[in-house]
């Protein structure tokens, strides 16, 4: 399997004397949905500006698809990874939904015969094309939220990191945001590695994997069903489980596994008879 | 302090062809010492009410009354002052509004603002950090130096800080971690033991169930519905589905379990209370 993002030996400091990562280690293999969790503060959005090269690293190795990141190098990889920010209304530049996304091709320098298609083709995906000649102003959070995608899909990113994307959404919003991103995983399979930052346990459960981190510690990594078995140890980390987890443990005896939704509603519906 | 809104009508642009009515014929009273959640889809008028109780935005028709003092489409911008020192509102993502070269700077520009001396606005911010849970050792710091979450904390406490009897939060946990979450609702809690009056409007529905009294549902800018959260969470199904509200996370899997066979007797509000009711229900097995 390609690693689509290998962190070595990390060491990095904030205000040039408060350590956040030091000897910090993860590798994302290519095409996986890797939910990044932890409280505010934990490092999880540093660690994401520490990959794009927003930020230096004081030490240790960053690559991306096999290629070290450095000054030389920061622009290509940039180019791989597609970012969407928690704040929906600070990533709007263009007057329509349609010239927001044709920002990032002219960018790029695409031939405008290409753009319209691409530009379509994108609004496609996050089911926004009725809404192309609408001012970003107009919409909704969640609208918001999935022109940004959009946006970022158009640049065909190896890469997606979507931090805290639906922290500011309301419920609708959220979920069509989330459906978007169980889609896109869909289409684009093993060709899309897809890192969701999050505090919110119910959306984590929707990855392959979950990483727990903690003032720059590795706390936790592996499946959503092994690292939400350890309620204990995410409770110390200031996390809770999905709500199915934190309920499992009230029951009287309780499931000897870790079950997610549909399998405690499974196994409670078959203790009533 | 009690809130009454009395037939309120607001539009914007009104008397020109642009007019937009955004509130209909709002009734609706927020009683002194509670907490009072508003809740509704996003566009469903939630904001422009409580922007009402402030007196940021006045009644096109009807009157909004705060204690002994009455807006209405007349109220003179200059009476509105008295009006503000009693309601402070805390908008979605205070931390926006941050200014001052200091934490402490900018808790303290209210009460400055309000009249208070220095020694005085300088007492009355650090109540008002404290009780948000800001460590001292962050007052003379630059505010734009704060993490997200401390960030709020200065900015609600710049709205607690000239003590304002009501307290108006809009949103006031959106994007905030777990813990950041719990220690938001302590606070809503605290404010309610110290004798204010809370209105926080909310998409979180557990949220509602843990701290408010009650709860007033805005749809198309009317209200349609204000109970306690017992007995609104109890209505019929089809009838938050098109309101496009939530049911509290408890009530949801309660409605997956009845819909996979296991019918609880009523529907439970909090974790506790589901556990309980299953509880139950298999040990009569």
């Amino acid at each position: 399997m390609t690693q689509a993002i290998k962190i070595n030996n990390l060491n990095y400091q904030y205000d040039d004397t408060q350590t956040l990562f030091d000897d910090f280690n993860l590798t994302i293999e290519s095409g996986q949905w890797v939910a990044l969790v932890g409280h505010n503060g934990s490092g999880k959005s540093t660690l994401a500006k520490l990959v794009l090269g927003l930020i230096a690293a004081n030490a240790g190795e960053i690559t991306v698809f096999g290629v070290p990141l450095t000054v030389e190098t920061v622009h290509e990889i940039r180019g791989q990874i597609g970012m969407v920010f928690q704040n929906p209304d600070n990533q709007f530049v263009g007057a329509t939904v349609a010239d927001d996304v044709a920002f990032g091709l002219e960018n790029q320098q695409l031939p405008s015969n290409d753009m319209p298609s691409r530009i379509d083709e994108a609004l496609n995906i996050v089911g926004m094309q009725a809404f192309k000649d609408r001012e970003p102003h107009t919409l909704s959070g969640g609208q918001k939220q999935r022109v940004a995608l959009a946006s970022v899909l158009a640049l065909a990113p190896k890469i997606i990191i979507l931090d805290e994307a639906t922290a500011m959404l309301d419920p609708d919003g959220r979920d069509t945001v989330m459906q978007t991103l169980q889609a896109l995983k869909a289409r684009f399979g093993k060709a899309l590695t897809l890192i969701t930052i999050t505090h919110d346990m119910d959306e984590a459960t929707l990855a392959d994997r979950v990483v727990v981190i903690n003032d720059g510690q590795l706390i936790l990594d592996g499946t959503p069903a092994a690292v939400f078995s350890q309620r204990d140890l995410m409770h110390d980390n200031g996390l809770a489980l999905p709500f199915a987890g934190e309920l499992a443990a009230q029951m009287q005896p309780a499931p000897a596994n870790y079950l997610d939704e549909r399998e405690l509603i499974q196994w409670l519906s078959r203790l009533k008879k | 302090m009690a809130i009454t809104f009395e037939k309120v009508n607001f539009s914007y642009g009104a008397g020109t062809t642009l007019a937009h009515a955004i509130l209909h014929d709002v009734t609706v009273n927020m009683p002194s010492g509670q907490v009072t959640a508003i809740v509704g889809q996003t566009g469903s008028g939630k904001s422009t009410l409580v922007q009402h109780i402030n007196g940021l935005l006045k009644p096109t028709q009807g009157r909004v009354v705060v204690d002994d003092f009455e807006l209405t489409a007349r109220t003179k911008e200059k009476q509105l002052m008295q009006l503000r020192q009693k309601v402070g509102i805390v908008f979605q993502f205070p931390e926006n509004q941050l200014f001052a070269n200091s934490v402490l700077e900018d808790v303290m520009y209210a009460p400055l603002n309000f009249g208070a001396d220095k020694v005085a606005a300088q007492a009355a911010a650090e109540t008002a950090l404290r009780r948000v849970g800001v460590a001292e050792a962050l007052w003379q710091k630059s505010p734009f130096e704060l993490s997200g979450g401390q960030m709020r904390r200065v900015a609600m406490a710049g709205t607690l800080a000239s003590d304002p009897s009501v307290v108006v939060l809009d949103e006031p946990a959106a994007g905030l971690d777990p813990k950041g979450q719990a220690e938001l609702l302590q606070l809503v809690l605290e404010l309610k033991s110290l004798g204010k009056t809370v209105v926080f409007i909310s998409h979180h529905m557990d949220h509602v169930v843990a701290v408010a009294d009650q709860v007033v549902v805005m749809h198309d800018g009317r209200v349609v519905a204000k109970d306690t959260p017992a007995v609104l969470f109890n209505r019929d199904l089809d009838w938050f589905k098109k309101m496009k509200l939530d049911l509290p996370k408890a009530g949801q899997f309660a409605e997956k379990l009845t819909a996979a066979g296991m019918k609880l007797p009523e529907r439970p509000l909090t974790l506790t209370q589901l556990a309980t009711a299953i509880n139950t229900e298999v040990g009569h097995e």
